[in-house]
């Protein structure tokens, strides 16, 4: 994210790239919030760019769950010029459960890493979701909000994926619509012993390409 | 200990190619050790935020519990540092860049003292950093240099001889029919998408043997912290590989088997950041 930051900089565009609260840096932790006290976060950056760039609108750029977050953020903010969504989550009831099943379902084979707290609290690799977060995130489902969407977006992907395939097909006739595969590591959960850092740069390079297209 | 009020700031450490960090202080009517401060290093290629944010979660509990004045920081070419070009190896850089570190804060605000954390490649470069300066007084490191021992290797390969399937695992790897696979082969990722770090392997026990001896001549303050990993067996493991050196008072040593090696576990976590937050705390005031 920091490189394809500095990379969009480059291109001349102010960016701003923020932790959620109980996230990286920011303050606090998860714990009594939902996911929509991070697409507020999101409102927050918004206004916080406008402010400083003195620029009238803002592109949002969404990784996975982030993707799902950056669609919230869109329809409620009519600064949002531009959406673009790598990788995303769609349905958040099944990202969830997707989560769930693995700590469920691991048995004996589970890392000491993935543990379901006794008041529902998922841990998974070092981050928690306690209940009210999973509960708010459930609700939300991009094929649902596609419609919805009133504005540019671009779904950039490193792999192919039924979801991806079945959100193309139902942004596909939006007018500035736009689609791109870039084959790249996705296994955002594999941790080796020295915490596994993949470099996802065909997609970082898609995303660039992106912006200086529509900015030409 | 009690909770303090704390405040945060982004900072920019050199002119060309800056360092960033964070540095975290208490009011100043809560500081404990006013010259003193913690420095908390990168594990790996993990940016300041550490580990399962064990980073951000100690050093705000060091600042709010023991009132002592943290400074989480990325390595050049790490996190949010841009990388630097020079001759120098990434160890050797760890310590120079920690040392620039140490003299801005000194320059800055004050700090002459230092207490430097470290998670694996972190408990390495502040081992190496506390032989070439005087000014660190504790270390904290966790899943530091350690050897294996005779009561290591008996507890390691006792319950191994006792099993027929590792026993088949064995003949099959040395008939060559089951081949051990690693990183990139386990992931199925190609090389070419891995940003790996080029660690130095563990130096001779006897040159560590030497340094902890010279450090503890010196009266460094030593807390160390072994998780569970095949290779650090019981709790003395540490006494015993380095028996050599006379540890008085100055060594504290922790052992938590249950926990992983980078301490995702949120309950080994918490109770490894209140011992490091009690440890610096003790330390702290008797400064």
């Amino acid at each position: 994210m920091r490189r394809l930051a500095i990379n969009l900089a480059e291109l001349g565009y102010p960016v701003l790239r923020f932790d959620y609260r109980g996230t990286g840096d920011s303050a606090g932790d998860i714990d009594g919030h939902t996911a929509d006290h991070w697409v507020d976060d999101i409102g927050h950056a918004i206004q916080e760019l406008v402010d400083m760039a003195a620029v009238p609108r803002v592109a949002l750029i969404g990784l996975r769950l982030g993707a799902l977050l950056a669609a919230q953020a869109a329809d409620r903010h009519h600064q949002v010029s531009r959406l673009v969504m790598w990788d995303p989550i769609a349905d958040g009831a099944e990202y969830v459960g997707g989560i769930r099943s693995s700590i469920v379902n691991g048995g004996t084979q589970t890392s000491r890493s993935r543990v379901l707290a006794s008041d529902g609290t998922l841990h998974f690799n070092g981050f928690s979701m306690p209940p009210r977060f999973q509960e708010s995130i459930s609700k939300w489902n991009l094929h649902d909000q596609a419609q919805e969407l009133n504005l540019p977006v671009a779904q950039i992907v490193s792999h192919e994926s039924d979801t991806f395939d079945r959100l193309k097909q139902q942004l596909s006739g939006r007018p500035g619509f736009y689609s791109e595969l870039a084959p790249a590591p996705h296994d955002w959960n594999y941790v080796d012993h020295v915490g596994g850092i993949l470099w996802p740069k065909p997609v970082i390079d898609a995303i660039e390409s992106y912006f200086n297209q529509v900015t030409h | 200990m009690k909770g303090n009020i704390m405040r945060e700031r982004v900072v920019m450490v050199g002119d060309e190619l800056p360092l960033v960090g964070i540095l975290c202080e208490p009011e100043k009517d809560q500081a404990k050790a006013p010259g003193t401060a913690v420095i908390l290093l990168n594990s790996g290629v993990i940016h300041r935020v550490g580990s399962c944010r064990l980073s951000v979660t100690l050093g705000r509990a060091l600042v709010e519990r023991a009132g002592i004045t943290t400074f989480r920081f990325d390595f050049s070419g790490i996190g949010d540092s841009e990388a630097r070009r020079g001759t120098l190896t990434a160890n050797q850089a760890a310590i120079d860049e920690i040392q620039e570190v140490m003299d801005h804060l000194q320059r800055w605000k004050g700090f002459d003292r230092f207490i430097l954390y470290g998670l694996c490649s972190g408990a390495f470069a502040a081992y190496r950093t506390a032989l070439a300066d005087t000014r660190i007084l504790a270390t904290v490191q966790l899943d530091g240099y350690c050897y294996t021992t005779w009561k290591s290797h008996l507890m390691h390969y006792s319950p191994r001889l006792l099993s027929l399937s590792r026993w088949m695992a064995f003949l099959l790897r040395k008939l060559g029919l089951r081949k051990v696979r690693k990183g990139a082969e386990v992931s199925g990722i190609e090389e070419e998408f891995f940003e790996v770090p080029d660690f130095a392997s563990y130096p001779p026990k006897e040159e560590v043997e030497q340094g902890l001896g010279r450090l503890n001549d010196r009266g460094l303050d030593m807390l160390y912290v072994f998780l569970g990993n095949e290779h650090y067996k019981y709790h003395g493991q540490f006494q015993d590989c380095f028996s050599g050196v006379p540890f008085n008072n100055n060594l504290t040593v922790i052992h938590r088997p249950e926990a992983s090696h980078i301490l995702s576990e949120p309950n080994e976590r918490r109770a490894v950041v209140d011992a490091i937050t009690e440890w610096v705390y003790e330390r702290a005031r008797a400064v």
